[in-house]
C-alpha cells in the first residue's frame, strides 16, 4: 500500500508493506544510505533518525507508524554539513571507521534541541543507546559541549538543521 | 588498468551519480566496469603521468594519490595520503584520494597487524618524492633553467629568480617521458608539513554528511538483496529445505542452497534469500523450514574450560627454557601459582558483513569492506572457477575491522549468489546475528603462571603453560597446536630478567572457526602476565609498579624472531614507558575509600605501552573512572590517531573486560546480539588521557593494536585494590556479579 511522509524537507510515497522497518525503506528503497543498521532490534541506535523532531530508531519504527510525519536523517540534518554538531564533529576529529557516528550525531542533535547546554550526565543518558565499537566516546562528549557552547555564543547554525522546517 | 576499474571517493568532485533510485539520490564513488555509461566514462581524465602504482596525475591535471590499506578507522588512508603528499608537495585538499583495488601491483595490501604506516614509511615517501623530481626537472627543462633554481609547492612548480610558475599538471605530459629516479632525495624531517602532524581523518567530512560509502552502502542499478541461513554449526549442512514460504514472501525473488565449502577458510554452507529489498530478504529467509545435518559439533564452553585447565595444569611443549625452573622451585623460600581463564569473543564491528558482487560475460566484479583484498580476489577466482585476472576487487571503507573482515567468506557467499544470477549485482547483508554466531573468534584459553620468590622477594623462576586453539586450525584442518606466531604474541618474548623461565604451549580443537581478533594472542597472554606480576609483587611485599621496573632490570635489546629488522624488543623503551604512564597517573597517591588504582604494560607489534586505571564497584558495577596511557610508537605520521587509537583500544579492551563473552553448547553459539554481547557503552566511559612518546630515532611502529593488552590486566588488578579479591576469570563483570 502506499504511505506518504515526509522526508528530508520532500513529500515521498512508497509503494512498500507497511510493516518494513523504516530504516529498509530509507536505505533500499530511497537509497538513503547514510542510516546504518547495525543491530536491528534497537541496541546500537546506528540506525537513529528524527520523526517529528525526536530521536526515533528506524529499525524498529514501521514504515506505516511515519505516515504524515516529518522524518530527517543524517542526509538531511543540514543543507552543506553545516550543522553546529557536524562542524563540531569535525572539529574535534571524533569518527574513526565512522559507520555509528550518523547515529551519534542524530542522537545528539535530538538532544540539543531538548536540553541546549547538556550536562555529561545528560549526554549519557541520551547516547547511551548509540554504541561505538572503535571508542569515540570521549569525543563525542567533548563535541557535543563545543556544539552547545557555540550555539549559546549564537553560531552561524542553528542546531535546527535544513531538514528540520 | 581501465580508469573504470577504480574505486574513488573522498574528493566530491570526483564523485558519480550512479543510483537513480531517488531524487534524493545516493552519490556513490564508484563505478562499475560493467555498467559504465558513456557519460561515467566522460568524467575521470586519463592519467598523463603515473610514475609509481601510488601517484597520477591526470591530463585535466587532477592529482591522485592511491591508497592500497584498507580503512577501517585507524587512520590507514590519511597516514598514507599524509606520506605521500607530504613529498609530492601538494596539500590534502588538492588531491582525490582513490582507494587501490585489490591487486598485487601494490605490494602487500593486508591490512593487519599494525603495519600499514611502518611498511610503508619510507617507500610511499619515495614515490612522492619521484614524482616531484621528475615534475620539478620537466618544468626546469621548459624554462632552461637548472632543476636546482625551482622548488615545488602545492602543486605548481616554481622558478624562485624569474617568478615563472607551472601547475604539475601542465608538465605531467613531459614529465613521464623521464625516467623514474631510483633514489629521490627524502626531505629532512625538519622541513615536514604533513608528516608528524595531527590531521583530521580525511573521510571525516563526509562521514558526517553521511556521506561516505562502507561495503553495506554501495547501490547498483538492478541490484537485489541477499541474505543467508547458515548452519548453525560449522561442519554442518542442509539437509532439506522448502522454499515455497520464503518465496511467498512479497519481493522475494529467488531461494538456493549454498554448499559449505571447508578448503576456503570453512566457508558455511546454508540457504540464500533473494529480494528487492533487505527487509523481504529477511522475512523471507524466517519462513524457511530447513533440517540441518549438524555434522559432527559437540563443544561446550563449560567442558571446554575443564579440558584447558587439565591442560594448563599438566606438562605441555617447552617453547623456551632458560635456568632450571624445577631447581629453582625445590630451593624457592616461596611460590606462587594463579591460573587465567578467557572465553571466545566475537568481533562485533558496527557494520555487519556485507559484500556487493556480479558475475557476468565470465567476469566478476566485487565491492566489499576487505582488509586483505587481495587474497579475496584469489579465493572468489577459485571458487567461481575464473582467472584472478577476471575478478575486480574494489575496497570500500570498513565499518570497523578488528580482523573479522580479513576473512572473505562473506565475498564468496556473494559471488556464489550473484553467479547463480548472472548479470544481476547481488548485494548479501549479514545480520547482527549472523555476525556474532558465524564467527572467526577469539580462541577461549587458559593461562596457567607459576613463579619462586626468595627470601629477599627477588623472582628466581617463571612457569608459564599457554593453551588455546590455534588460528591455523582455520587454514588446515586438523592443526591442533599452538603456532610460532602465536606464541610469539606476548609470551615468547616476556621481557622480565628471571634466572630460570620456562614456557610451555599445549593445543586443543575448536568447533569454532577461529581468527585473529585485534591484538591477538596478546590480549590473553598479556592479560596472565600482566595480572600474575601484580600478585607476585604484592607476595614480595613491593609496589607492584616498582616491581616491574626491577624484573625488567637494566634496558637489553632482546631479539625473538618476529621482531623483523631494524626493530627489537628494547626493554629499556618500556621501562620509560612504565614510569611515564605512573607519573602520568600519581602513581601511589592515595585514592578515595573503595576506588583502586591498577598497572599493565606491555611490548606487541613493536610499540611500548603503559596503563594506569582507576575503577571501583557501586551496587555492584564495575565503574572504570579514569586512564593514563603511554606509547612508545617510534616514529609517527598522525599523532591525532595515535590518541584516537589508545581512546578505541581502551574501549576496545573494556569491552571485552567487562562483558566479552561468547558461549557455546553443541558446537553452536549461544549469543546473537548486543544485549547479550554487550560492548561498552558512553556511560561506561572513563577519562583517557594519552602521553605520546617522540620518535626518539625509532622507526615507525604499530598504533591499532598495542594499546588494547594492558587494558584487562589494569583493571582486573585494579579490581583487587578496590575489593581486596583476585578476578582470575574474564568477563569481570560478570565475576563481581557472581
Amino acid at each position: 500500500m502506499a504511505i506518504t511522509f515526509t522526508v528530508n524537507g520532500a513529500e515521498r510515497t512508497l509503494d512498500v508493506d507497511e510493516r518494513m522497518p523504516l530504516l529498509w525503506a530509507l536505505r533500499d528503497v530511497l537509497s538513503l544510505t547514510g542510516t546504518k543498521y547495525g543491530c536491528g532490534m534497537n541496541r546500537c541506535g546506528a540506525c537513529t533518525v528524527h520523526v517529528d523532531g525526536e530521536a526515533r530508531r528506524s529499525c524498529v519504527t514501521r514504515v506505516g507508524q511515519v505516515a504524515g510525519k516529518e522524518v530527517v536523517t543524517i542526509e538531511g540534518l543540514s543543507p552543506d554539513g553545516g550543522h553546529a554538531l557536524q562542524r563540531a564533529w569535525i572539529e574535534h576529529n571524533v569518527p574513526q571507521c565512522g559507520y555509528c557516528q550518523a547515529g551519534q550525531i542524530m542522537s545528539a542533535a535530538a538532544l540539543l534541541q531538548e536540553k541546549p547546554q547538556p550536562t555529561d550526565d545528560d549526554i549519557d543518558s541520551a547516547l547511551r543507546v548509540n554504541l561505538c565499537r572503535c571508542g569515540t566516546y570521549q569525543r563525542v562528549r567533548l563535541a557535543i559541549h563545543s556544539a552547545a557552547d557555540e550555539l549559546r555564543r549564537g553560531g552561524v547554525s542553528s542546531a535546527a538543521g535544513g531538514g528540520e522546517r | 588498468m581501465s580508469r573504470q576499474d577504480t574505486v574513488r571517493k573522498v574528493s566530491r568532485r570526483a564523485f558519480l551519480q550512479v543510483s537513480g533510485a531517488s531524487a534524493a539520490g545516493l552519490v556513490l564513488g564508484f563505478r562499475p566496469t560493467a555498467l559504465v555509461s558513456p557519460a561515467m566514462a566522460a568524467t575521470g581524465a586519463a592519467p598523463a603521468f603515473a610514475p609509481s602504482v601510488f601517484v597520477e596525475i591526470a591530463t585535466d591535471g587532477a592529482i591522485r594519490l592511491y591508497v592500497h590499506r584498507s580503512e577501517m578507522g585507524q587512520g590507514a588512508r590519511t597516514a598514507m595520503a599524509q606520506l605521500l603528499a607530504e613529498e609530492l608537495e601538494v596539500t590534502l585538499g588538492q588531491v582525490e584520494i582513490v582507494q587501490a583495488d585489490g591487486d598485487k601491483k601494490y605490494g602487500d595490501q593486508n591490512t593487519d597487524g599494525s603495519r600499514s604506516v611502518r611498511q610503508n614509511f619510507v617507500p610511499l615517501r619515495q614515490a612522492g618524492a619521484a614524482a616531484r623530481e621528475m615534475l620539478v626537472a620537466s618544468a626546469a627543462a621548459r624554462w632552461g633553467v637548472g632543476a636546482g633554481e625551482c622548488r615545488a609547492q602545492d602543486g605548481v612548480v616554481h622558478h624562485q629568480a624569474s617568478g615563472r610558475k607551472l601547475s604539475y599538471g601542465e608538465v605531467a605530459a613531459d614529465a613521464a617521458k623521464l625516467e623514474v629516479p631510483s633514489e629521490p632525495k627524502l626531505k629532512p624531517e625538519s622541513e615536514w608539513r604533513l608528516v608528524g602532524k595531527p590531521l583530521g581523518l580525511v573521510d571525516v567530512p563526509d562521514i558526517v554528511q553521511g556521506k561516505a560509502i562502507y561495503g553495506t552502502d554501495v547501490m547498483l542499478p538492478g541490484m537485489l538483496f541477499a541474505t543467508i541461513e547458515r548452519s548453525p554449526t560449522v561442519a554442518g549442512k542442509v539437509k532439506s529445505f522448502d522454499p515455497a514460504p520464503a518465496l511467498a514472501v512479497r519481493g522475494v525473488k529467488k531461494v538456493l542452497q549454498l554448499e559449505p565449502i571447508p578448503a576456503q577458510l570453512k566457508t558455511l554452507g546454508g540457504v540464500a534469500v533473494v529480494a528487492d529489498n533487505t527487509w523481504a530478504a529477511f522475512e523471507g529467509r524466517d519462513a524457511l523450514e530447513i533440517e540441518w545435518d549438524r555434522g559432527d559439533a559437540s563443544e561446550n564452553s563449560e567442558q571446554f574450560r575443564q579440558q584447558l585447565e587439565t591442560l594448563v595444569n599438566g606438562d605441555g611443549k617447552v617453547f623456551r627454557q632458560e635456568g632450571d625452573y624445577a631447581a629453582a622451585k625445590g630451593s624457592a623460600a616461596k611460590s606462587l601459582s594463579a591460573t587465567y581463564h578467557g572465553p571466545h569473543l566475537a568481533h562485533a564491528p558496527m557494520e555487519p558483513l556485507a559484500a556487493v558482487a556480479l558475475v557476468q560475460d565470465g567476469k566478476c566484479e566485487v565491492w566489499a569492506p576487505i582488509q586483505d583484498p587481495q587474497s579475496a580476489r584469489g579465493r572468489v577466482a577459485a571458487v567461481l572457477g575464473l582467472p584472478e585476472e577476471a575478478v575486480t576487487m574494489h575496497v570500500t571503507l570498513l565499518g570497523g575491522g578488528f580482523g573479522r573482515k580479513s576473512k572473505p567468506d562473506f565475498i564468496l557467499e556473494a559471488a556464489q549468489i550473484a553467479k547463480s544470477m548472472e548479470g544481476t549485482p547481488i548485494k548479501l547483508t549479514w545480520t547482527r546475528e549472523d555476525e556474532i554466531r558465524h564467527g572467526y573468534y577469539r580462541g577461549q584459553n587458559a593461562q596457567h603462571v607459576e613463579a619462586t620468590l626468595d627470601a629477599g622477594g627477588k623472582v628466581t623462576g617463571w612457569r608459564h603453560h599457554t593453551a588455546f586453539p590455534t588460528i591455523a586450525s582455520t587454514f588446515a584442518p586438523g592443526v591442533k597446536d599452538p603456532q610460532g606466531f602465536e606464541l610469539g604474541m606476548g609470551l615468547h618474548n616476556l621481557p622480565y630478567r628471571i634466572p630460570s623461565i620456562q614456557l610451555e604451549s599445549s593445543g586443543i580443537a575448536s568447533d569454532l572457526r577461529i581468527g585473529w581478533l585485534r591484538s591477538v594472542c596478546n590480549t590473553f597472554h598479556a592479560h596472565a602476565i600482566q595480572c600474575f606480576t601484580d600478585e607476585l609483587a604484592e607476595a614480595a611485599g613491593k609496589d607492584p609498579v616498582q616491581f616491574q621496573l626491577e624484573l625488567l632490570g637494566e634496558p637489553r635489546k632482546l631479539d625473538f624472531s618476529g621482531h623483523d629488522k631494524p626493530y627489537g624488543f628494547d626493554t629499556g623503551r618500556l621501562s620509560k614507558v612504565i614510569e611515564a604512564a605512573a607519573e602520568m597517573a600519581e602513581w601511589g597517591k592515595p585514592l578515595p575509600q573503595g576506588m583502586g588504582h591498577g598497572f599493565a604494560a606491555h611490548f606487541s607489534f613493536l610499540s611500548y605501552v603503559a596503563m594506569a586505571m582507576k575503577a571501583s564497584v557501586e551496587e555492584g558495577q564495575i565503574r572504570v573512572h579514569e586512564v593514563h596511557c603511554a606509547i612508545d610508537c617510534g616514529a609517527y605520521v598522525n599523532p591525532d590517531t595515535i590518541e584516537a587509537q589508545m581512546e578505541g583500544a581502551v574501549v576496545f579492551g573494556l569491552s571485552y573486560a567487562l562483558h566479552g563473552e561468547i558461549t557455546v553448547d553443541g558446537g553452536v553459539v549461544k549469543q546473537g546480539n548486543f544485549h547479550d554481547y554487550p560492548l561498552l557503552r558512553i556511560d561506561e566511559m572513563p577519562v583517557v588521557h594519552v602521553k605520546l612518546f617522540p620518535a626518539n630515532g625509532n622507526p615507525p611502529a604499530g598504533v591499532g593494536e598495542p594499546g588494547v593488552p594492558p587494558v584487562s590486566a589494569a583493571l582486573a588488578n585494579a579490581l583487587y585494590k578496590a575489593t581486596g579479591k583476585r578476578y582470575r576469570d574474564l568477563p569481570l563483570q560478570k565475576q563481581i556479579s557472581a
